[in-house]
């Protein structure tokens, strides 16, 4: 840009010429854009289309008439977190008690009670795991929704992946989530996790390791909650010809 | 196109209320003169009709449907959809918006349903008296307006007026400037100092204006020679003739109509600025000023903050139907007003007649009424200082040059040796009077047309993007870009 228009604000005040002396030619084109912005909003239709830069109508009216309309929410939202729960036993939490997303949360609006497997518990097969979260409290009203806790967490076992913001609540207690309102969902899996573990064996570590590297290849199908948003065209060849020659 | 059908559904659906109520008008103003003729031998029973169905009617329910239009119409200058969410359980409209119509009853429920407090050191006798003394003299006002011409039904001269004394328009005045004590003894009575702020601001914005107001419309009693508004002789029945105009060969007459605007332009912009801050809305509201003191009426809740609500929304149906009957021709249509006098369907039903020059007084309240508002959504509220400023240093200088330029005007125009001056359409000066005025509106529109004139400082600096884009564009266009970015290098 020109150089004079930084330093020029002086010049740039404008002395009052006659139009504005007399107020009336100004007041008159003020009320034309009025006039103007009346007539298209009254004649003109209004699309509907919640995305207000997407519409296709001759009415200004960007409004979105909440209830009844809603806003998208963008592809990247993820939403209020909650619990995964086992695979094997949708009613336990994959979550180990580790300690680390109440640890890095940088509101401090998650509390853990860790307890342990019983070794004369009746549901044995729960043992596979040794730690449990007998309390695993989060306040959503301290959250502050900055997914750190699910980057943290090793086990996978809290998501933000429900798509839905924090329902509202008549009481302020009553939005500090507890195991049974986290814990929802289905079930996930992965290979490593240890209830794949045949009885008195013991894989090898790499062998784990492997099958989280195959998971990123898309070798090993991966288990989420909402299947077609990740799912893995089988029908299509894996598309490796590019790295041909 | 769809939004086409229902706007002009809608406009249609009003311009037939209106004409049916007011043929209903005409006969029931006809058949009082005959009751009250025939049982007391006194003439003016058409008063008492034009004080039902004028007042009562016409003047509340489009002051009841402006609570509404002031949101919706603000909604649609502000590219918003306004208030749409009251819904009418009944079959059929159940989830119809209706155009947020619904709204109208909801307001009066929660106005009525409302707690009434007093404030306990408030007076109370002067806080119940402000909402009446501000409502009473609102509506009051339109007693002179005429709303139709006086023609014959049943045998009897029915006037579409509540009144028409010789004083008309100093009744206007006397009783506009009684309004100040409403808002005054409302702001005084509250015991709240934001209340009293309100209020003395009020009583000074209204007292200063009305002597421009006066001095506002002494051009057009010279023009038409007249105080009265309604009647054979009253200002809109003289606004039906013609300043300049021919005659089709079907009889069809057009020309320039003898409307006050064209004879007064000035005055015109005079009173209508001095008759808006009279009604305290913006760019006049200081007394309210609801974003930094409430007002004088902070401290009234339920129906009688509603009474002062619906004050300021009567305020601007009687003010767009003085302004009417002042400046634009009252009754009357710009063109063909003989041709319809002349059908033979209007002069065997002189009512007819009356319903449709009533329909037009009305349309054009309507579109006053649409005009203040959309004043009143343009333009931002002036300091208190200004608003003086604007009062006494604008518009009475100019309102005195206008009666002076007017009497000059008026002075040289009549015939020497005249003695009784001619009545009627004929009057010598109006036509001086409205090359005068036309000389003043093609000023204003000349000025508004054109861009602004460029002052040496900011020559240089035009496509810098300051200023309006299109100001820079018309009259300098010979200015080449290379010529001006080389001056404002030479700065």
């Amino acid at each position: 840009m020109d150089p004079h228009s930084a330093h020029s604000s002086e010049a740039d005040v404008k002395t009052p010429d006659l139009r504005e002396r007399t107020f009336l030619p100004e007041l008159l084109k003020g009320l034309a854009i009025t006039a103007r912005h009346f007539f298209k909003n009254l004649f003109g239709t209004r699309d509907a289309n919640v995305h207000v830069l997407d519409r296709n109508d001759d009415s200004l009216v960007t409004t979105v008439q909440y209830p009844e309309e809603k806003v998208i929410y963008p592809p990247g939202y993820r939403g209020l977190h909650r619990l995964v729960p086992r695979e094997d036993d949708p009613s336990k939490p994959r979550c180990v008690a580790c300690y680390m997303c109440a640890t890095i949360c940088p509101a401090q609006c998650i509390y853990i009670e860790a307890g342990e497997y019983q070794e004369n518990d009746p549901s044995t097969a729960s043992r596979v795991i040794e730690k449990y979260p007998t309390q695993f409290v989060i306040d959503e009203l301290r959250c502050i929704v900055c997914g750190l806790c699910v980057d943290a967490c090793p086990k996978d076992a809290i998501r933000m992946d429900t798509g839905v913001h924090t329902p509202s609540e008549y009481t302020r207690q009553d939005f500090v989530y507890d195991i049974p309102k986290l814990l929802k969902g289905p079930g996930v899996s992965h290979p490593s996790d240890p209830w794949f573990k045949r009885g008195g064996s013991e894989q090898p570590a790499h062998v784990h390791k492997e099958a989280h590297t195959r998971i990123g290849e898309g070798l090993v199908q991966l288990k989420l909650p909402h299947g077609p948003r990740v799912e893995i065209d089988k029908s299509q060849p894996v598309a490796i010809t590019k790295f041909h020659k | 196109m769809k939004r086409l059908g229902v706007v002009g559904f809608i406009t249609g659906l009003i311009v037939s209320a209106t004409f049916g109520l007011m043929a209903a008008a005409y006969g029931l103003g006809g058949l009082l003169e005959k009751v009250f003729f025939e049982q007391f031998g006194i003439v003016g029973g058409s008063g008492v009709s034009a004080m039902l169905v004028l007042m009562l009617v016409f003047v509340m329910v489009i002051a009841t449907l402006l609570t509404l239009a002031e949101r919706k119409w603000s909604a649609l200058m502000q590219d918003r959809i306004g208030p749409n969410r009251a819904r009418i359980n009944l079959p059929g409209i159940r989830n119809q918006s209706l155009a947020g119509l619904p709204h109208i009853a909801t307001d009066v429920v929660k106005m009525l349903t409302k707690e009434d407090f007093q404030p306990q050191a408030a007076n109370k006798f002067l806080f119940n008296l402000a909402p009446m003394l501000a409502f009473a003299p609102a509506f009051a006002l339109f007693a002179v307006v005429p709303a139709g011409p006086t023609l014959p039904v049943l045998g009897y001269q029915v006037q579409m007026a509540v009144a028409n004394p010789d004083f008309g328009l100093l009744y206007i005045f006397a009783i506009a400037s009684l309004a100040v004590y409403g808002t005054s003894l409302a702001g005084w009575a509250s015991n709240n100092k934001f209340a009293l702020l309100g209020g003395v601001r009020a009583s000074s914005q209204m007292i200063s204006y009305e002597v421009a107001l006066g001095l506002s419309l002494v051009g057009m009693m010279i023009a038409f020679s007249t105080v009265r508004l309604a009647g054979v002789d009253g200002m809109a029945e003289l606004q039906g003739g013609y300043l300049w105009h021919f005659t089709t060969a079907g009889g069809f007459d057009i020309g320039v109509p003898a409307w006050g605007f064209l004879l007064q332009p000035l005055g015109f912009v005079l009173f209508f600025a001095a008759a808006f801050a009279e009604t305290k809305r913006a760019p006049f509201d200081t007394p309210e000023g609801e974003s930094e003191i409430i007002g004088y009426f902070v401290e009234y809740s339920g129906m009688k903050f509603g009474l002062f609500m619906i004050a300021e929304f009567v305020e601007v149906v009687v003010l767009a139907g003085v302004i009417v009957a002042i400046f634009f021709g009252g009754y009357y249509l710009p063109f063909g007003n003989e041709w319809l006098k002349s059908r033979e369907i209007f002069v065997e039903n002189p009512w007819l007649l009356g319903a449709v020059f009533g329909m037009v007084f009305w349309l054009k309240v309507v579109a006053l009424c649409y005009v203040q508002l959309a004043i009143r959504w343009t333009f931002p509220r002036f300091r208190y200082d200004q608003i003086q400023t604007l009062g006494w240093k604008i518009l009475l200088p100019v309102g005195l040059v206008n009666v002076f330029v007017t009497g000059a005007v008026v002075l040289a125009a009549i015939p020497a040796g005249a003695e009784q001056l001619p009545s009627a359409a004929l009057i010598p000066y109006l036509k001086p009077l409205a090359i005068v005025g036309l000389i003043e509106i093609a000023i204003v529109i000349a000025l508004t047309l054109t861009p602004r004139e460029r002052t040496a400082a900011e020559h240089g600096h035009d496509h810098h993007g300051h200023g309006d884009s299109h100001g820079h564009s018309g009259a300098h266009s010979g200015h080449a870009p290379v010529a001006s970015s080389a001056s404002a290098s030479a700065h």
